[in-house]
């Protein structure tokens, strides 16, 4: 099986894992590492798919989906969650709105991108600063996690994050 | 057009609408002239993301939902355009009030705006019902068609700054969120919180002590 279609294999069970737990809007920004998650959920007809302008955009559209009761799911790349840490605290902690944000783990050693470095450095001391739980996914067993993720930021009221790895992402783990 | 009157006439005939304001002027005056607590959510603690936040609202909601943000709010985040025109949801309108400053920080000029025109950005962005108001008689006259007719709509008000200050609805966060979620289940919502907080959506006094 080549890269893109082990992307696809795993694209296709985060898709299921998000299915069953109840999440049925998805707002994206892309990033490299997650093309072939956001095409899935772009064509998979148990989704609503919202390409957003940024990544803020989408925290206040699952957010006001909240109110919907539609499960959502933000997903971005790390340096797009990075941009989001006002509207996240402004709203979702002000609130208490839970909402699952999915990021890929840009930075970390394996990643050759030089301009990516800086969320190796920064990304997860950040997340522990505002105090956001996060469940990282690097294996191909994680992936049911995101079910957990999204329950959980029901139950405490605030936002979760999951962090998809690079080997994870390419079904290499 | 005076913004007090403006938003006195949005009162009266939103009634039937769920409303979502902005931080500063939006939230204020609303909560001056309506002192409502259930059908609006003042999202006060976030600029820029109003209208879509009610976007996320309009998509379970079988009323209209209004979006009421000022134009500082917007020139945050003018891309939103862009993203509403691809959802075009048809019970979502979002109201720009524009007022060419800053006025819940005491007016500053929002001094690169000055010839900006709000409305011809959300027609390049492929909107196309689009309306830009500077009368309060106008502006009775389009809500009979923006809120009449289904589809998305983009509005600009141009209104005069306020001139004074106004205190914010004295409303915390989760007391916001439970009012509004609470008051979106029991006009025939989706359920929105995991604990029910009545057995029937119809009946108020049936407190559901299962939980």
């Amino acid at each position: 099986m080549d890269k893109h279609a082990d992307g696809d294999a795993v694209a296709a069970a985060v898709a299921d894992v998000a299915a069953d737990c109840g999440i049925s809007l998805v707002a994206s920004l892309p990033d490299g590492w997650i093309t072939s998650l956001i095409e899935r959920f772009e064509i998979d007809g148990r989704f609503r798919h919202v390409q957003v302008n940024r990544e803020e955009s989408a925290i206040g559209l699952c957010s006001g989906a909240f109110f919907s009761g539609i499960g959502a799911l933000a997903l971005m790349g790390a340096s797009g969650f990075l941009t989001c840490i006002y509207a996240i605290t402004k709203i979702n902690y002000t609130y208490q709105i839970p909402l699952l944000i999915g990021i890929t783990l840009r930075g970390r050693p394996g990643d050759h991108a030089k301009f990516h470095q800086s969320n190796g450095l920064y990304l997860e001391p950040l997340m522990r600063a505002i105090d956001i739980p996060f469940i990282a996914i690097e294996r191909g067993a994680d992936i049911a996690q995101l079910a957990t993720a999204f329950r959980h930021s029901r139950v405490m009221a605030r936002p979760v994050v999951v962090g998809f790895g690079r080997k994870v992402l390419c079904g290499e783990a | 057009m005076d913004v007090t009157e403006s938003f006195r006439l949005l009162a009266e005939r939103l009634r039937d609408a769920i409303v979502v304001t902005s931080a500063g002027n939006c939230s204020e005056l609303w909560w001056d002239i309506t002192r409502e607590t259930e059908r609006v959510f003042y999202l006060e603690a976030s600029m820029s993301l109003a209208s879509l936040f009610a976007a996320g609202i309009a998509l379970g909601a079988s009323r209209n939902v209004v979006a009421l943000s000022g134009d500082g709010a917007f020139c945050m985040n003018p891309g939103m355009l862009m993203v509403e025109r691809a959802m075009a949801l048809p019970n979502l309108k979002h109201f720009v009030l524009s007022n060419r400053c800053y006025g819940s920080t005491n007016e500053l000029p929002l001094g690169f705006a000055q010839r900006a025109d709000y409305a011809a950005m959300a027609r390049a962005a492929g909107i196309e019902r689009v309306y830009r108001i500077a009368t309060v008689k106008r502006l009775g006259q389009a809500l009979d068609e923006i809120l009449g007719v289904a589809g998305y709509v983009f509005a600009v008000l141009d209104v005069e700054p306020l001139g004074r200050r106004l205190p914010s609805p004295p409303l915390d966060g989760p007391e916001l969120k439970f009012r509004f979620g609470r008051y979106l289940e029991r006009i025939g919502g989706r359920r929105i919180f995991d604990a029910p907080l009545y057995r029937n959506n119809d009946s108020e006094s049936a407190i559901d002590t299962s939980i």
